[in-house]
């Protein structure tokens, strides 16, 4: 009855709760109140249970032997430790978690890279006063006018004026 | 500005299609030496200056050193003078319909212009702050979204919480279920030993009960009718005596 296997690792909610994005709180509210079930489950249980009282049970029961009897196989007795199979599922849950983390990491990465360049043109920009209609052209593609498509002016539909 | 053509013709060169290799050579040519040029210098933001609203500046700069201040007026005299005088200038009707007209232009452009320009100036300015405003929204939403981002990664990297948090809850599980063992173990156990004692307590309960009726059946077995008789007349005997007494007492 001895040798407790893995430790519970305390967890700090506050910060975990700061990490969820919006779209998961639901998930994550559902989780918490399940795993506090199950920790004040546990807390109710003391660790050991009350040892018997074999010498109030000798001087009782007349039947001879009985108790010496019980109480033999009763220090033989070893409770066997619940098989964990889920800590494995947890793991290979986890490998995969990390793995698409990566994947979305790179992404996210991806992502800086091309706001950065577009920040950089911004930056790196001729200011508008100094500027003409061909520098805008060029810095904006969409201003320049289609004169083939609208060949008289505006250039444009009238509409977009 | 020559350079701005150049830079015109061979935007045109290109866009217009490939006439032939050496064309679109000599446009690339040209692109490539104008790009050289670049960042172009910005435009003067006021136009030369000029003396009565005609004649530019240079020529008073240029007459200054040989005839001083009143150079370029003394020659504009001699020379309206000349032109009237030999009447290479003729003097008709058209002259007067000029200078009516022209008084009247000069008087509009002296009290409108200044409100007309800054109207221009303004539109210029609103397009100009307009694709400013773009810029700073872009810029913006650019920067929002590199911030986005980070917070996401940042957030990611919180993920061996929810593992840690599923862990610990197998955990607790099984040592609940191992607790749940112990206790069960010891409370059969425990039952079973009491239901001994139980038993035990029973069976002496039972032979004392047993015992007691026996006596007391055979007490009364023994009790003869003359005892009870006698017994009965005891008690009514007694019964009176009582009864003296608590009357005796009532009265008093």
């Amino acid at each position: 009855m001895a040798g407790r296997r893995a430790a519970v690792k305390a967890i700090d909610w506050v910060a975990f709760a700061e990490r969820v994005p919006p779209n998961q709180r639901a998930m994550f509210n559902s989780l918490k109140t399940r795993s506090d079930s199950v920790a004040a489950k546990l807390a109710s249980l003391p660790e050991k249970p009350a040892p018997i009282d074999w010498t109030y049970y000798r001087s009782v029961v007349a039947k001879a032997g009985m108790v010496d009897e019980f109480e033999k196989k009763f220090a033989d007795l070893t409770v066997p430790q619940p098989v964990d199979t889920q800590t494995a599922k947890i793991d290979a849950q986890e490998q995969e978690a990390n793995k698409t983390a990566a994947a979305y990491l790179e992404a996210s990465k991806a992502h800086i890279a091309e706001y950065e360049k577009g920040l950089e043109k911004f930056r790196n920009m001729i200011p508008f006063d100094q500027m003409t209609i061909e520098d805008l052209n060029n810095t904006f593609p969409e201003t320049k006018l289609d004169k083939v498509k609208h060949p008289y002016w505006p250039h444009k539909p009238i509409a977009d004026l | 500005m020559l350079s701005r053509l150049v830079l015109v013709s061979g935007h045109t060169l290109k866009n217009s299609g490939s006439f032939g290799a050496c064309l679109v050579q000599a446009s690339r040519s040209f692109h490539q030496s104008s790009q050289s040029l670049a960042p172009v210098p910005p435009l003067p933001e006021k136009g030369g200056k000029v003396r009565h609203g005609i004649f530019p500046e240079e020529l008073f700069t240029l007459l200054y050193p040989k005839t001083g201040v009143t150079g370029p007026y003394m020659l504009g005299t001699g020379l309206l003078l000349y032109m009237l005088s030999k009447e290479i200038y003729v003097i008709n009707h058209e002259t007067f319909a000029a200078a009516s007209i022209g008084a009247v232009v000069i008087y509009g452009i002296k009290k409108f212009g200044p409100s007309v320009a800054a109207f221009a100036d303004k539109i210029n300015e609103d397009k100009v702050a307009k694709a400013q405003e773009v810029k700073d929204q872009a810029m913006a939403s650019l920067t929002q979204g590199i911030e986005d981002e980070k917070k996401e990664q940042w957030r990611v990297e919180g993920r061996h919480m929810l593992f840690d948090a599923k862990r610990n809850n197998v955990a607790m599980l099984l040592e609940t279920n191992y607790r749940e063992r112990l206790h069960m173990v010891t409370n059969e156990v425990k039952k079973r030993l009491d239901y001994q004692v139980e038993l035990q307590n029973l069976h002496r309960r039972m032979e004392q009960e047993h015992m007691v009726n026996w006596v007391e059946q055979s007490v009364i077995k023994s009790i003869t009718p003359l005892q009870e008789k006698e017994s009965i007349a005891k008690c009514i005997a007694d019964l009176k005596v009582l009864a003296k007494a608590t009357q005796a007492r009532a009265t008093v």
